[in-house]
């Protein structure tokens, strides 16, 4: 019963963010392995009642250090979209040689790089039409890093809403307060992705802000 | 590149007042083919987060990988009380831009930014 209760309430949320355009596009944007996939599957999970089934090992490795996926989801009538931007990714160099460390012969690191730069720009273009934009950061770890500062100036400039999602609370040593003491003008919260811990309050956050 | 010393690194300082007259895009071809040059460019105050992404967008497209790796960008920031003094909102007093595979390493406190720029067997540093 109380499962029943539950899925209904997020139902509710879910239709009031899809509002009348059917349609959500959301980009998640953070660190590597700040939680963005899970937090997505998460999210798919609580909606539509099936994650989103994305694969979070990528077979190669190197598609790690600039990763970019696209997931739409067209279910019900509604559509959702996701892009989920390592945030590195929106950076201003490319040295392919960071490719080799993965064991890339030089050939494939040089078309990597470039393929990144491609990655780069879509993503910024892809701010241009977005919904909101929730940017994971692993509360574990120091949150002011010029990524997320370029970012969030970026998202402000373009007056694109925002929730800083201090992901990974579950574990002992994270400190959703060291996020909100740095982005004090900011609306952060609190979540474990992987325990599906406070998403309510996440879900309540977008609909604030993204309407 | 002008008459340049291949080990000799050459900065721009420019402006707010210079920079106003041009457009957005002039501004960061501007920056761009200066650093693309090899040369570093400080900026009085800074850029517009849009002109921030623009110049990121400008960057991926000139980057080559066998010569340009793209670009690293430094701000200093100043508080500004207004106000009354009862806010206090930090704005940026200088902004640095150079070639990626100069500027090397960056130490930076609130009021403090030290540079190393890399130019091959010889070294510069700039604090």
């Amino acid at each position: 019963m109380r499962k029943f209760f539950r899925r209904s309430f997020f139902k509710n949320i879910f239709n009031k963010l899809i509002g009348k355009d059917k349609k959500l596009k959301i980009g998640l944007y953070g660190h590597p392995n700040s939680g963005k996939t899970t937090l997505a599957n998460t999210m798919t999970s609580d909606w539509l009642g099936k994650p989103i089934g994305l694969i979070s090992e990528i077979p190669h490795e190197t598609r790690r250090v600039y990763r970019q996926e696209k997931v739409k989801i067209e279910y019900d009538g509604v559509e959702l979209d996701f892009d989920i931007v390592d945030t590195p990714g929106i950076a201003t160099k490319i040295d392919y040689k960071n490719f080799l460390e993965f064991g890339l012969s030089e050939e494939e690191a040089k078309e990597r790089a470039k393929e990144a730069t491609k990655g780069i720009i879509e993503a910024i273009k892809w701010l241009d039409d977005v919904t909101g934009v929730l940017l994971v950061v692993d509360a574990t770890q120091d949150p002011l890093t010029q990524a997320n500062i370029t970012i969030m100036g970026n998202l402000e400039a373009r007056k694109i809403p925002f929730v800083i999602v201090a992901n990974k609370i579950d574990l002992p040593e994270a400190s959703s307060e060291r996020i909100s003491s740095v982005f004090p003008q900011h609306t952060v919260v609190p979540v474990s992705a992987l325990h599906g811990e406070n998403t309510a309050d996440l879900y309540q956050a977008m609909v604030e802000k993204f309407n | 590149m002008d008459s340049k010393e291949s080990n000799a690194l050459k900065m721009d300082f420019l402006s707010s007042d210079a920079l106003k007259t041009r457009t957005g895009m002039e501004k960061i071809s501007m920056i761009v083919d200066k650093v693309k040059d090899g040369d570093l460019v400080v900026i009085e105050g800074g850029l517009t987060p849009e002109e921030e992404a623009d110049l990121i967008e400008t960057t991926m497209r000139e980057i080559d990988v066998e010569n340009f790796m793209g670009i690293d960008i430094f701000t200093l920031e100043t508080n500004k009380t207004s106000f009354f003094g009862l806010s206090k909102k930090k704005t940026i007093g200088i902004t640095i831009i150079g070639p990626a595979n100069v500027m090397k390493a960056v130490k930076k406190k609130s009021n403090f930014l030290s540079m190393i720029a890399n130019l091959g067997d010889s070294g510069a540093s700039l604090h």
